[in-house]
């Protein structure tokens, strides 16, 4: 981990993240059912006039801006989890937290309480996280990050359940929006959900960056944690929930998109080819929000004229991965 | 004598209420007439023999089907997670139906419906090599992960195909969620004669199962092929997942809940659990499907989201039962 090379490399791989996520942006603001040139998007930018402009202020800038504000927040929601469990399918898609926090944003507008969409989500999530950490719990003793996989894998079968039997007493039109939602949805996003994402994100983002140090001590173990005096338990709780916060702004603005949180762990710290907690969530929220701007330009544009649920290309970039990490433990004879 | 009875009894029950419950109100005199004095005019009669029946005979399909394949699943495997519609068997069928239609330009039909079964078996395969089931007994976790990513993959394709050819809501909600809504344009026969052939291997090679779940090596000496004995399962899986998606769509958590029952009715027989899951299957089926329709009527609830309902809390259930050592 020291010397010439391999902070060379280091500096390498955070270029190569950040020119991803870069082209990503770029390519999602050019491409579409008309196709903008960079040029044109540099004179929008400067003159505030012309095609570029528009797509910039109105057509896709905003859309695209918010898939980079939910991929971030979900990619370090997941890494959270991931180090905390030491499991690379711990995360909140998958553990059922993002269904619990689209759950009760579908139950509070089927009900018509005039509460905010995050406020919703993170009451959802946390409920959910509470429900798995308490079902998984087991008389006999600690209990296996395998079980509070599987029990969060239930709850979100339950969530999921509930959120469809909830829209089906929807009227027609909202049901419909709802239903679209639910799959994961970046469509027509305004100024409004940009300045929510990038705001509450910015807010937890501090709030994680002041609970790192007690991170990267739980990962040395909970009795060394505790020897090097960090309040085991309270730290893991406090990162728990910022966590579940995290997921639960993403879903705010998108909805809960499957396999981002879960996949951009691994893909970040792989490309960056960085091992401490600090870096690793970093570079999860950025490869979080490149997997989730790439999945919305292309579920915008591969079938002319239709526009796909997010949620819906993520399922298919991240079920193979799921996969192939299935694979590769059971090769190696882990899991 | 008395779980027969029992039976018995709730699969009238179910059988009798999806008759009688809807937004038509029919009486057991309409039931009666609508089958012994039909009145072509009398549109109750209509809707029970064109609607109703179907409705009930679908269910029993599906309902039976998914039970059995569950229960065969479950004891081949060992493992109380398994469930056709969670380990992707069902999405699988959906999948390969779904993608006939996209090539060959067709409507789905009952000519489609038999791409169903290759699709299961594809789907089978493929999640018991990805969980692991090759290298002794997969866990149940393994097997479970195995099934998410194989569902989510195949339901999101089967949504992109769907949503890009403009198909109507309903087409969208029968083949990712599944549904008895539409029972009445779905090859009964042809699945029901599928439904029997399956239920028919899976009792023949029964107590080869039973013999296999004594270890493998047991099992040679006792002259049983696990190969052969495998292979069978899958064919008998496929041909009852298959005629269950083709009639109903993908279906999750009746192959579930039904089998553990099933082994405490049919006291660990397989041959007696196989009748009890198919009857239990069915009548699960047909009582959640009248539920959907009553919750909300004159609108429905589709049959796949109140099995989810009732099942999601089952599979907690039996997660929190495995021993700590079977996860690993």
């Amino acid at each position: 981990m020291s010397g010439e090379g391999s902070a060379r490399k280091i500096v390498g791989g955070w270029l190569l993240l950040g020119g991803l996520l870069a082209a990503a942006i770029l390519l999602s603001l050019m491409v579409g059912q008309i196709m903008i040139t960079p040029a044109e998007l540099l004179r929008g930018l400067m003159t505030g006039a012309g095609p570029g402009s528009l797509t910039l202020r109105v057509l896709r800038g905003p859309s695209t801006l918010t898939a980079v504000g939910a991929g971030a927040v979900l990619g370090a929601s997941g890494a959270i989890f991931q180090i905390l469990l030491r499991n690379p399918l711990a995360a909140p898609d998958v553990m059922g937290f993002m269904s619990g926090a689209g759950c009760a944003v579908v139950a509070g507008v089927a009900f018509g309480l005039f509460i905010p969409l995050p406020i919703l989500a993170a009451i959802g999530g946390l409920v959910a996280a509470l429900l798995v950490a308490g079902l998984a719990f087991h008389r006999s003793g600690r209990q296996s990050p395998l079980t509070l996989i599987l029990v969060g894998i239930g709850i979100g079968f339950f969530a999921s359940a509930v959120s469809s039997f909830l829209v089906l007493r929807m009227p027609p039109q909202e049901a419909a929006d709802a239903q679209r939602w639910l799959a994961g949805s970046l469509t027509a996003r305004n100024w409004g959900h940009v300045l929510q994402v990038f705001g509450l994100g910015a807010l937890l983002f501090v709030v994680l960056a002041l609970q790192v140090r007690a991170m990267a001590l739980l990962e040395l173990g909970d009795e060394l944690a505790a020897g090097l005096g960090a309040h085991v338990e309270r730290a893991r709780y406090g990162l728990i929930c910022t966590g579940v916060l995290l997921a639960a702004v993403g879903v705010a603005v998108a909805g809960p998109v499957p396999f981002v949180a879960m996949m951009a762990g691994p893909l970040g710290m792989r490309i960056a080819g960085v091992r401490h907690p600090a870096s690793r969530l970093t570079a999860a929220a950025i490869a979080g929000a490149t997997i989730t701007v790439l999945a919305e330009v292309i579920s915008r544009s591969a079938i002319p004229g239709l526009q796909l649920p997010v949620g819906v290309m993520t399922g298919i970039m991240g079920a193979p991965y799921l996969l192939w990490l299935l694979w590769k433990e059971v090769e190696a004879g882990e899991l | 004598m008395k779980a027969v009875v029992g039976l018995a009894l709730l699969l009238f029950i179910a059988m009798a209420l999806t008759l009688v419950v809807g937004v038509r109100d029919a009486g057991i005199s309409d039931l009666w007439n609508a089958f012994f004095a039909f009145d072509a005019n009398d549109p109750t009669h209509a809707v029970i023999r064109s609607v109703r029946v179907p409705r009930l005979v679908a269910g029993l399909i599906a309902g039976a089907g998914l039970g059995m394949a569950g229960t065969v699943m479950q004891a081949v495997t060992r493992n109380p997670l398994a469930d056709p519609g969670l380990l992707g068997v069902n999405a699988g069928a959906a999948f390969a139906v779904v993608v006939g239609a996209l090539l060959t330009g067709y409507a789905d039909s009952g000519m489609m419906a038999a791409l169903a079964f290759p699709g299961a078996a594809i789907a089978s395969v493929a999640v018991f090599l990805v969980g692991g089931a090759r290298s002794g007994a997969g866990s149940p976790v393994r097997l479970t992960l195995a099934g998410v990513a194989i569902n989510a993959l195949l339901l999101s394709l089967v949504s992109a195909i769907i949503l890009s050819r403009n198909e109507t809501l309903e087409i969208f909600r029968f083949w990712v969620t599944g549904s008895l809504a539409q029972a009445n344009t779905r090859p009964l026969e042809a699945m029901f004669v599928a439904l029997v052939l399956g239920a028919a291997i899976a009792v023949i090679i029964a107590p080869r199962i039973e013999a296999l779940a004594l270890g493998s090596s047991l099992a040679r000496g006792l002259g049983t092929k696990p190969g052969a004995v495998q292979l069978c399962a899958l064919l008998a899986i496929m041909l009852m997942t298959g005629a269950a998606v083709a009639v109903a769509g993908p279906i999750a958590f009746v192959g579930l809940v039904v089998p553990p029952l099933a082994r405490r009715i049919g006291r660990h027989v397989l041959r007696h659990e196989l009748a009890v899951s198919a009857v239990l299957g069915g009548s699960m089926m047909l009582l959640a499907d009248t539920a959907g329709r009553l919750v909300v009527a004159p609108a429905e609830i589709r049959v796949g989201i109140m099995t989810a309902l009732v099942g999601a809390p089952v599979f907690i259930f039996v997660v929190r039962r495995l021993r700590p050592g079977a996860l690993t």
